[in-house]
C-alpha cells in the first residue's frame, strides 16, 4: 500500500522463487563446493596425486566461473527482486538486519577475493599457501550462509523479537542451528554432484567419482536429522501445514525426498559401483536432482511461512499486520499512496485492489490464476467471502480493505467469468451440484475428506432439510459468507451435499487440526521451549 | 498535474547513526566507482588496444590488450562486490525513494541483473581467447562493454528518478508494468555521458599510475603507457568539463545554486575543481619528459580524491533534490551498539585477510593478474 506495486502478468512471488532457487543451488555449491576443493587439493598433495591435483585444478576453474559470476549475480539479483516485489518487507529487514549484511558483505568481500586468488595461483603459490587461501574461502563461504541463514530463518521464526526487538533475538532464532545444520549437509550434497561435472575422462575417474559420492553420503546422513530438528522447531501454524492439509506442500515433500534418494542412488550405482557409467546425461540428472532438492526444500520453506513473508509482521501481500485493521476501517484509497485510479467505485479501482491485495500469491490466469478460482462466484458473494479470505486454508492474508473495497473488489473478480446458467435435470443435477459446492463451499470445507469436513452436520439429511439450512448460513458463523446463489443452484447444491454425506464411508472424517485463522497466535513446540 | 506520492520511511529505527551510514555509503560508493570505472573504462582501453594489436606493429598495444584482458573479471567482480555495500546502506537512509523509483521501472532495473551476467562472461571470455588470438575475441568484448554502457544508462536513469517524486505517480499511472524510463529528466543524457567519460579519464589515470610501475621492468612500453594514458586522461578531463557544465544546466537551477549558497556544497565543488585541475597538470606534467616522473603517482592520487570529492557532491546534490520529501535529521535512530562494532571489528579484520593473501601471492615473486588462468 505504500509502494507502488510492480503489476506483472503473473505472481511476483513466482519471480522471487524463481531467483532464489537458481541463487540457493548455486550458493550452496560455493560453501560446500570449497570444503571439496581444499579438502580434495589436501588429499592429492597428501598422496601426491597429481592426477587428482589436476582434477582440482580444473574444478576450480568450473567453480570459479559458476559461483563468481552467476552465484554473486543472482545473490543480487534476489536483492533487486525482493526490492521489487516486496519493498515493505525488504524495508523492514533493512532495518533489522542491515548490520547483519554488513557482516555478511565482509565475509562476501573475502570470499570472492580468496576465490580468484585460489583458481589464478596454482603456478605461483607454493603448496601449503595455495591451501590457506582455499581455507580462507571455505571459512568466509560458511560464514557469510551461517548470517544470511539468521535472517531467512527469522522471517519464518521470528522467537523473541517480536517481544524484545533485539538483533540477537532475531538473528539467533528458534530454527537458527537446525537451519543452519541442514544447509550445511544440503551444500555436502551439492559438492559432490557437482564434482562430477569436472570428472576426469579417464585416468583418475574411478577415485573422484566415489571420493564425490563419499560427499553425497556424507552430506545425506547429516540432512534428515537436521531437517527432523528443523521441523520440530517450527510454529505450530507452519506444521500443520507439513501434516498434509495441503497437496501441495504433500507433493513438495514428496518430491524432495524423492530427488535426493535418486541423486543417492545414482551415486551409489554410477559413483561407486560403475564409475565408467557415470556419462554427462547421468551427470545431468545429477544435477536435475540437486535442483529438485533445492526447489522442493525452498518451496516448503516459503509455503509453510504463509500467510507470511516476515511471521506476524508482514503478510504475503507485503501489508504489514499493523495496517490492516486501519485499512480495514479507512479503506485503501485513504492509506494507498499508488493507485491508479481516484474512482473508487470503477472496476479499475477492483482491478487495482487485485493487483495490490492478491497480486504478490495470483494472477488472473496461469499458476495459482483467480480465474477459475473464483468462477461461479457473483459480486455480492465474492465481497462476502472475501471476509474470510484466513478461513480458506489458513494461507492467506485477511482482506485489507473496507466494505467498499470488498465491493470493488467483489465485483471485479465476478467479472473474470461469465454468470453461471444452468439447465438443470435430474440427470446432471449432482454433477452441478458439485459445481457449485467447489464454488461456493469447497474453498472452507470438503464433505467427506479432512479439511473442515461437512459429513457431520448434514448426514442423512434430505436435500430440502440441507436447503433449508442455507439461509441461516451467514447466521451460524460469523466466518460464514450469506447463501445468495439462484435457487435452481441451491437446490443442486443441496442435493450433491445430501448424497456425499450420506454416502457410506469405510472411515469417518475426522477434522484436521487446522491453523489459527487470525495469524496472531504464534505457538512454539515444546522442543524450542527447551532451547531457550 | 498528479499529487505527489512518496512511500513513509519505515516504522523501525534506523538501527546506527546516520553520519555512520552516510560516511560508509561515500567510502564503498567511492570504491564501487573506481572498480567500476577500471571495469568499463578498462574494457574500453581493452577494446581498443586489441583492435589495434591486431596489426603487428603495435606490439604494446596488444600487450596491453593481453594484460588488461587478465584484469577486467576481476575488476568486474569488485564492482559487483562494492556495488552491493553501496546498495545496502542506500536503502537504509533513502530506501522509500530508492524503491519507488526501482519499481517504476522494474523490467530493466532487473534486467540488470542478467546483463550484469552476460558482460561478466563475455569479460571471462575475453581474458581466456585474447591472448589465443580469437577471431570473435574482440566481438564478444565490444558486446560486454555495449551491454556495461546500458547497464550505467539503466542506472542514471534509476538514480535520477528516485530524486524526482513529482514524476511517479504519473508514470505509475502510464505504465505500472515498469516499462518506464526517466527520459523527461533533462540531466539524465549529461549525468550519463558525464560518468562514462569520467570512467575512461580515471581508468587513465589509474593506466598512467600502473604504466610508471612497468617502466621498472620494460622501460619503452612503460613510457608508452604513461604517456598515452596521461594524453587520454587529459582530454576525457577536459571533456569532462564540458559534460559537467551541461549537467549543471540540466538540473533544476534552485539544484544547481546550493553550489553556490551552500558552503559546504560549495567548498567541496571548489576543491574538486582544484583536486582534478591539479590531477590533470600533475600526470601531464609527469608524463610528458623523456623520463615520466613521480608527479604521475600524485595526478593519480589526486584523482582518486577528485573522485572521493565527486561522490560527496553528488551525495549533497542528493539531498538538495529531497530536502522538501526527506530529512534524514529527522530519523528515528536506535543503534545496534554490539552488531555495530562486530561488523567494525571484523572489517578490519577482513581487509587483514585479504591483505594476508595479497601478501602471500606478492611473496610467491608473482602477481595474480598477470597469471594466466589455470588450463
Amino acid at each position: 500500500m505504500n509502494y507502488p506495486q510492480w503489476q506483472l502478468a503473473f505472481p511476483g512471488g513466482m519471480l522471487i522463487a524463481l531467483v532464489a532457487v537458481l541463487h540457493v543451488f548455486i550458493s550452496h555449491f560455493a560453501v560446500g563446493g570449497g570444503f571439496f576443493l581444499v579438502l580434495t587439493e589436501s588429499l592429492a598433495r597428501r598422496q601426491r596425486d597429481v592426477v587428482l591435483l589436476d582434477y582440482c585444478r580444473r574444478h576450480s576453474r568450473f567453480f570459479a566461473l559458476l559461483t563468481l559470476v552467476f552465484g554473486a549475480i543472482s545473490g543480487v539479483g534476489i536483492w533487486f527482486t525482493i526490492g521489487l516485489v516486496s519493498p515493505e518487507a525488504t524495508s523492514m529487514l533493512i532495518h533489522t538486519f542491515v548490520w547483519a549484511w554488513a557482516i555478511e558483505w565482509v565475509f562476501f568481500f573475502v570470499e570472492i577475493a580468496a576465490a580468484i586468488l585460489y583458481y589464478k595461483t596454482w603456478d605461483s603459490l607454493p603448496a601449503r599457501d595455495h591451501m590457506i587461501v582455499g581455507w580462507i574461502y571455505f571459512v568466509a563461504a560458511w560464514m557469510s550462509l551461517f548470517v544470511i541463514n539468521g535472517i531467512l530463518t527469522f522471517m519464518l521464526t521470528p522467537g523473541r523479537w517480536i517481544e524484545t526487538h533485539s538483533f540477537w533475538d532475531a538473528m539467533f532464532n528458534p530454527t537458527f542451528l537446525p537451519s543452519l545444520a541442514a544447509r550445511t549437509a544440503v551444500s555436502v550434497i551439492l559438492a559432490g554432484i557437482f564434482g562430477y561435472i569436472t570428472l576426469p575422462r579417464r585416468e583418475g575417474r574411478e577415485k573422484v567419482a566415489r571420493w564425490a559420492a563419499l560427499w553425497m553420503m556424507a552430506g545425506a546422513l547429516v540432512l534428515p536429522l537436521s531437517l527432523w530438528w528443523y521441523f520440530a522447531c517450527l510454529p505450530q501454524f507452519s506444521q500443520v501445514y507439513l501434516n498434509g492439509v495441503l497437496i501441495g506442500v504433500r507433493h513438495a515433500v514428496r518430491g524432495g525426498v524423492g530427488f535426493t534418494l535418486l541423486a543417492l542412488v545414482i551415486a551409489l550405482v554410477c559413483g561407486v559401483w560403475k564409475p565408467r557409467w557415470m556419462r554427462p546425461p547421468v551427470v545431468a540428472l545429477l544435477v536435475i536432482c540437486g535442483l529438485g532438492m533445492i526447489g522442493a526444500g525452498e518451496y516448503l520453506r516459503e509455503f509453510v511461512r504463509k500467510p507470511w513473508v516476515i511471521s506476524q509482521v508482514v503478510y504475503a501481500n507485503d501489508v504489514r499486520a499493523s495496517q490492516v485493521e486501519q485499512l480495514q476501517a479507512t479503506g485503501v484509497s485513504h492509506t494507498a499512496n499508488f493507485l491508479l485510479t481516484d474512482d473508487t467505485t470503477s472496476m479499475a479501482y477492483g482491478e487495482n485492489l487485485f493487483h495490490l491485495q492478491c497480486g504478490s500469491c495470483h494472477a488472473v490466469g496461469g499458476y495459482r490464476g483467480m480465474k477459475r478460482r473464483v468462477d461461479g462466484w457473483d459480486a455480492e458473494f465474492a465481497a462476502d467471502i472475501l471476509q474470510h479470505i484466513p478461513m480458506m486454508h489458513g494461507t492467506m492474508p485477511p482482506y485489507a480493505g473496507n466494505e467498499e473495497d470488498r465491493k470493488a473488489l467483489g465485483s471485479y473478480l465476478a467479472s473474470l467469468n461469465q454468470p453461471w446458467h444452468f439447465n438443470i435435470t435430474d440427470g446432471n443435477r449432482l454433477e452441478i451440484g458439485a459445481k457449485v459446492f467447489e464454488a461456493r463451499c469447497g474453498h472452507c470445507h470438503t464433505v467427506n475428506g479432512n479439511f473442515r469436513p461437512l459429513r457431520g452436520v448434514f448426514e442423512n439429511e434430505t436435500p430440502s432439510q440441507v436447503q433449508d439450512m442455507f439461509s441461516a448460513l451467514g447466521a451460524m458463523s460469523s466466518n460464514m459468507p450469506n447463501f445468495n446463489a439462484p435457487d435452481d443452484q441451491a437446490q443442486a447444491l443441496a442435493s450433491y451435499i445430501s448424497h456425499e454425506a450420506s454416502k457410506p464411508v469405510s472411515v469417518k472424517p475426522a477434522p484436521a487440526a487446522l491453523p489459527n485463522a487470525n495469524h496472531s497466535q504464534l505457538t512454539y513446540p515444546a522442543l524450542w521451549q527447551e532451547v531457550r | 498535474m498528479h499529487t505527489i506520492a512518496i512511500p513513509h520511511v519505515d516504522p523501525l529505527p534506523v538501527p546506527g547513526p546516520v553520519w555512520l551510514f552516510t560516511a560508509l555509503l561515500l567510502v564503498v560508493f567511492t570504491l564501487h566507482l573506481a572498480a567500476m570505472n577500471s571495469a568499463l573504462g578498462g574494457g574500453i582501453w581493452a577494446l581498443w588496444n586489441y583492435l589495434r594489436g591486431r596489426h603487428s606493429d603495435h606490439p604494446y598495444s596488444r600487450q596491453l590488450a593481453n594484460e588488461l584482458a587478465a584484469m577486467l573479471p576481476t575488476f568486474l567482480a569488485f564492482t559487483v562486490t562494492l556495488g552491493v555495500a553501496a546498495l545496502l546502506f542506500v536503502q537504509v537512509l533513502f530506501g522509500n525513494f530508492l524503491y519507488a523509483s526501482s519499481i517504476l521501472i522494474g523490467v530493466l532495473w532487473l534486467a540488470v541483473i542478467p546483463l550484469v551476467m552476460v558482460a561478466y562472461y563475455g569479460f571471462y571470455y575475453f581474458s581466456y581467447a585474447a591472448e589465443k588470438g580469437k577471431g570473435i575475441a574482440g566481438c564478444v568484448l565490444a558486446i560486454s562493454l555495449c551491454v556495461l554502457l546500458g547497464i550505467a544508462f539503466i542506472y542514471v536513469n534509476n538514480m535520477t528518478l528516485m530524486l524526482g517524486p513529482e514524476r511517479w505517480l504519473g508514470m505509475y499511472r502510464a505504465h505500472p508494468n515498469g516499462w518506464n524510463l526517466n527520459l523527461g529528466d533533462h540531466s539524465v543524457v549529461p549525468r550519463y555521458l558525464h560518468m562514462v567519460n569520467g570512467s575512461i579519464a580515471l581508468f587513465s589515470a589509474i593506466l598512467a599510475m600502473l604504466g610508471m610501475r612497468k617502466m621498472k621492468v620494460n622501460a619503452g612500453y612503460g613510457r608508452w603507457l604513461v604517456q598515452r594514458s596521461a594524453l587520454v586522461f587529459a582530454v576525457c578531463t577536459g571533456l569532462q568539463f564540458l559534460l559537467g557544465m551541461w549537467l549543471l544546466l540540466a538540473i533544476p537551477r534552485q539544484i544547481a545554486m546550493v553550489l553556490l549558497r551552500e558552503p559546504l556544497a560549495g567548498s567541496v565543488f571548489g576543491l574538486a575543481l582544484v583536486s582534478v585541475i591539479s590531477a590533470m597538470l600533475l600526470i601531464l606534467l609527469g608524463s610528458l619528459a623523456e623520463k615520466p616522473s613521480s608527479l604521475v603517482y600524485a595526478g593519480f592520487a589526486m584523482s582518486l580524491v577528485t573522485l572521493f570529492l565527486m561522490v560527496c557532491l553528488r551525495h549533497l546534490l542528493r539531498l538538495a533534490y529531497l530536502k522538501p520529501y526527506a530529512n534524514l535529521g529527522a530519523l528515528a535512530v536506535r543503534p545496534q551498539v554490539g552488531v555495530i562494532t562486530l561488523f567494525l571489528l571484523l572489517f578490519v579484520g577482513g581487509l587483514a585477510t585479504v591483505g594476508y593473501m595479497l601478501w602471500l601471492v606478492a611473496r610467491s615473486g608473482r602477481t595474480p593478474v598477470s597469471t594466466a588462468t589455470p588450463q
